[in-house]
């Protein structure tokens, strides 16, 4: 206990005694953990957006002038017998002029120089989301759909959402890469602040080792000064993450008022936290064993 | 106790700081190395706390090789040797008190038996007013007693002191010598290098003689 308490003591003391290294080693810390963790929040969300667009994929195709009404009922009754249909709503020409008038009363004098609608009748499809929904098999029952001399054209909105997956994949490239570089720089850092640390306590040191003190009673404080480095810089991050994720729907409210309304941006899940806090533990653990286990060698 | 077979100390190609030395000390004894500046007293010390390791020829300690004790377990070695070093070796950042508890810090030793032989080992040199200063506020007669304190707190086997009145007047020196006297009546194995004759004639033990590597005599000096 007296040992663990010398210490941890001796891991404060030296990180006191080198205040401007250690806060700027504590400082690139919470920074790369920052970038770190603002990469992993924006796929976070941007998951959370996806996954609720995929559940909800839906396909309207619209029906030519010509079509005849037995036509388009047989191909509703046989599309509600499909096993990755959900649902089919069928929409007349009446009922879409209806629509329109009851969501954009504003236009309606627009209708009013018509004769009759000049809306097309048509059926919104909606997709079973059993985990195959954006797959492939969709797409090819739409282009099926499509061919049919009946169907004028479609609006299918998988492609939306498989955009969105694909910005999503590249943020998670640019944060892994962008996080790897970060992590390395921190690890240098670390890894010299400990250098300079033993070298500034070799006196010291020499003495510890000469009156018979182990390997691990010598490197430990410089194992532990690492880690709180590692700690306290990742704590820093999280707070600054939560800070961000506070402030930025105020700004995007301002910028672009549509990505407010789509992401959720208040919710940062604890498991974040959680990464950071290790993440940045372990970086200050490793690189400070690697660095004193190099340094104290002879 | 100790076992030198045939030892060679090498730094430079063609110069030898030991030269095929063979010596026992036994369980007990008080030793004194003696010769000029140079002549490898040091070195000598420093093979038998593995600070140094010999070019040629083996070191027992307690029948162990120490050649052949691993990096990682040369503490056990540490912490049966007192070692009172010719430049002190004190920690200007911690007290007197500070200094003489780490061998006792390092093996994890209660706080509470920390204190009592801390307490002991200043009394024993005469320093117990000055367990609240640091080194440098004290004298190089008090910083080498603080030195001899740190040796032997521990209650260590051995106790090996390189030159350990060199700062001190006479009076003083005298007093160091009877309290490694004190040490050694305890059944502690003292080993001590000086070039003070006159202090040598005055405790009558074997003295070993080093001439440029050489073990030149071997043998104990009468009282003057």
């Amino acid at each position: 206990m007296n040992l663990l308490k010398t210490t941890i003591i001796n891991a404060v003391k030296n990180i006191l005694r080198n205040k401007l290294i250690s806060f700027l080693s504590f400082g690139i810390i919470a920074f790369t953990l920052l970038i770190f963790g603002i990469f992993n929040y924006i796929t976070y969300s941007l998951e959370v957006f996806t996954d609720g667009f995929s559940k909800n994929i839906k396909a309207i195709f619209y029906f030519k002038e010509d079509a005849k009404q037995a036509e388009v009922e047989l191909l509703v009754n046989k599309l509600k017998e499909g096993l990755l249909v959900e649902n089919v709503i069928f929409t007349s020409k009446n009922q879409a002029e209806t629509d329109f008038s009851r969501q954009f009363p504003e236009l309606e004098y627009i209708l009013s120089e018509f004769k009759e609608s000049p809306f097309p009748s048509s059926i919104e499809v909606e997709f079973k989301h059993e985990g195959y929904t954006l797959d492939t098999k969709i797409l090819a029952f739409v282009k099926d759909i499509e061919k049919l001399h009946i169907v004028e054209s479609k609006q299918v909105n998988i492609d939306w959402a498989r955009k969105i997956i694909a910005f999503k994949k590249f943020i998670s490239v640019v944060g892994v890469f962008l996080s790897l570089i970060l992590i390395f720089v921190s690890v240098f850092i670390i890894f010299n602040v400990i250098k300079i640390n033993i070298f500034y306590r070799k006196e010291e040191i020499n003495v510890l080792k000469l009156v018979g003190a182990t390997d691990w009673y010598i490197k430990f404080p410089f194992v532990l000064e690492g880690a709180f480095l590692g700690f306290f810089g990742s704590l820093m991050a999280g707070g600054l993450l939560f800070v961000t994720v506070k402030l930025f729907p105020i700004y995007s409210a301002f910028m672009f008022n549509i990505v407010k309304g789509m992401i959720d941006f208040k919710t940062i899940p604890g498991s974040l936290f959680i990464k950071l806090i290790v993440l940045g533990t372990a970086i200050g653990l490793f690189s400070s064993y690697f660095s004193a286990k190099q340094f104290l060698k002879n | 106790m100790i076992e030198f077979y045939h030892v060679h100390k090498q730094y430079v190609k063609d110069q030898f700081a030991l030269s095929d030395i063979s010596l026992s000390i036994n369980k007990g004894e008080f030793v004194f190395l003696t010769g000029a500046s140079g002549a490898g007293k040091t070195t000598l010390l420093k093979l038998i706390f593995k600070e140094e390791l010999p070019s040629r020829g083996q070191i027992l300690i307690d029948s162990i090789n120490i050649n052949l004790i691993p990096l990682k377990l040369l503490y056990q070695l540490r912490r049966s040797i007192g070692i009172v070093f010719q430049d002190f070796k004190l920690l200007d950042k911690r007290t007197v008190y500070e200094n003489v508890a780490i061998p006792l810090v390092v093996k994890g030793t209660r706080k509470v038996l920390i204190d009592k032989m801390v307490t002991n080992a200043l009394s024993l040199v005469g320093l117990i007013h000055r367990r609240n200063y640091i080194p440098s506020h004290i004298s190089g007669g008090e910083q080498q007693r603080v030195a001899i304190a740190r040796a032997i707190v521990g209650n260590p086997k051995i106790i090996i002191a390189d030159e350990p009145t060199g700062n001190l007047d006479t009076e003083l020196s005298i007093e160091v010598f009877k309290t490694f006297e004190r040490i050694n009546a305890n059944g502690i194995t003292v080993l001590i290098a000086t070039h003070d004759n006159h202090l040598m004639e005055q405790f009558p033990k074997r003295v070993v003689k080093l001439e440029k590597g050489r073990l030149l005599s071997d043998g104990k000096i009468e009282r003057m």
